[in-house]
């Protein structure tokens, strides 16, 4: 029940956010972006609502690889997708009936085009983009999506995606020195016929769907707070509680959460932190209108805009 | 304090400061009282991750640095070969090194010494938990002077713990992470495929 006046409620609300704007005239604005990537990145995006598919994607970080079967299947404006890992742990991820008009902000800073605020590149103010002829991945051709960042407050990436429909086929993130942290990459793909999800799995998750425009039910916490400080370009994925444990940001390539545990008693203030390929774990022992508490920053960012963020927590006001 | 201050201040922090940024800071650190507050805070942090000892220092370590800078810059001013080209960038990493390794400490308190609950603390919870704190920075923490202010000496089993803390909140909070990534991230469902043990 709850579901269905969340799906009422997101096909009015999302239904809004999709206004279309003049795309040619927001991108003549801003200098030196090259205009065909910044399609590619549009339809990489859409497709996530236009290609159905199957496959098997391997997940590289560091030493370990992971082996993941995919699908995503479409039918009567919803998407369903589901994600089985193959290798250690036997767990499934579902998600049903996502409707397909309902836009989250990652995706919409994707769509350069839906800006508008002129003067104002988007994406293409924190990365410079590149496009060259890729190699086959998965059987399919591909192009080349080079992604550097501006500043250092984000990971580049390097994206192949399908020639015919735009899907990301490997997705490579880059740190300091262009060193690949983090490779994700079809081995089998296919286009398609829908998939019904592996039987005989020990976990079964069905994905959780936060409403971007409510807070989500849970513990609050009883000093509200703020993160005053954000890298450019970043936004909340969904609204703030000033009370909730969790914030959530992205730039549409990039995503990190900040956490804040209230202490039961007082801490050493220092950092921590903890690296599995391009995610990090940032704990800060600090203190909040006198109180102890622990930050963390979780995301696939450097620990440099984690820190700069940490440090960034007020008392909202 | 500028964005563009405090963006300079994290590089310094990380040695990725150009030699430009570092003037700048150096400039500004001697009459900028927050940027110094922001400086000692960074510097506490990072000092507790890299394992050093938090203890006292000078208080006006930028005039002492900006000495340094001078002193380096003048010697070889007619020189503009490559070795001095190559030569430059690394002294003014070690001049950056050095002014990292001097802290100025503020009034802040560091340390409140561990409530006896300590052990008490019960290890699975969730919302706000205590795990990781048992056990992990249970040492007794020595206390060291200087004038009116009492100085922590930070010792290398925070460095541990905090990296312990670091790990564990990982395992806790990549799985909720993830229902956020897997919205707002061009990779579908993936981000599920980093949690290390997916819950139902």
């Amino acid at each position: 029940m709850k579901c269905l006046n969340w799906l009422l409620a997101s096909s009015l609300v999302c239904g809004l956010l999709l206004g279309a704007s003049s795309a040619a005239a927001q991108r003549a604005a801003c200098s030196e972006v090259d205009t065909e990537a910044l399609d590619w990145l549009a339809r990489m995006a859409r497709s996530h609502s236009e290609v159905a598919y199957h496959g098997v994607v391997t997940l590289q970080r560091g030493d370990d690889m992971q082996v993941v079967q995919v699908a995503r299947s479409l039918a009567d404006g919803y998407s369903s997708e589901h994600l089985t890992r193959l290798t250690g742990q036997g767990a499934q991820v579902i998600r049903s009936h996502h409707p397909l008009n309902c836009t989250h902000p990652g995706e919409r800073l994707l769509n350069l085009g839906d800006r508008v605020d002129p003067g104002d590149c988007g994406l293409a103010g924190y990365y410079r983009f590149q496009l060259s002829p890729g190699e086959r991945i998965a059987g399919r051709q591909s192009v080349k999506l080079e992604i550097q960042p501006r500043d250092m407050y984000r990971y580049g990436f390097l994206l192949e995606l399908d020639k015919e429909t735009a899907l990301m086929l490997r997705a490579s993130t880059l740190g300091r020195g262009d060193k690949v942290l983090e490779r994700f990459q079809f081995a089998d793909l296919s286009y398609g016929e829908p998939l019904e999800p592996r039987q005989g799995m020990e976990t079964i998750h069905p994905a959780s769907h936060p409403h971007p425009d409510y807070p989500a039910a849970g513990a609050r916490l009883t000093v509200p707070w703020t993160v005053s400080w954000l890298p450019g370009g970043f936004t909340a994925t969904d609204t703030v509680d000033p009370a909730g444990p969790r914030r959530t940001y992205t730039d549409g390539l990039a995503v990190f959460s900040v956490f804040l545990e209230q202490l039961p008693r007082e801490l050493r203030p220092g950092e921590g932190l903890a690296r599995l390929g391009s995610s990090l774990s940032y704990t800060r022992g600090m203190h909040l209108a006198d109180q102890p508490v622990l930050v963390t920053v979780i995301g696939e960012v450097p620990v440099n805009t984690a820190r700069m963020v940490a440090d960034s927590i007020r008392v909202a006001r | 304090m500028t964005e563009q201050l405090r963006e300079s201040l994290s590089a310094l922090m990380d040695d990725e400061a150009t030699e430009l940024e570092l003037h700048r800071v150096l400039g500004e650190l001697e009459h900028n009282a927050e940027l110094r507050q922001t400086w000692v805070r960074y510097q506490v942090a990072r000092s507790v991750m890299a394992g050093q000892p938090v203890g006292h220092a000078g208080l006006d370590i930028s005039r002492s640095v900006s000495a340094a800078l001078a002193a380096e810059a003048g010697a070889g001013e007619p020189r503009s070969g490559l070795r001095e080209r190559w030569l430059r960038p690394l002294a003014s990493l070690a001049v950056a090194a050095s002014v990292t390794a001097v802290v100025v400490l503020g009034g802040q308190q560091l340390y409140q010494a561990g409530s006896p609950d300590a052990a008490s603390t019960p290890v699975a919870a969730s919302g706000v938990s205590a795990v990781g704190f048992v056990n992990s920075l249970g040492a007794v923490p020595m206390r060291a002077s200087y004038g009116a202010q009492a100085v922590p000496q930070l010792e290398p089993a925070a460095r541990t713990a905090y990296r312990e803390l670091a790990r564990q909140r990982m395992y806790q909070y990549m799985q909720e992470h993830a229902e956020h990534a897997a919205l707002n991230s061009p990779q579908g469902l993936i981000p599920f495929a980093r949690v290390p043990q997916i819950e139902e």
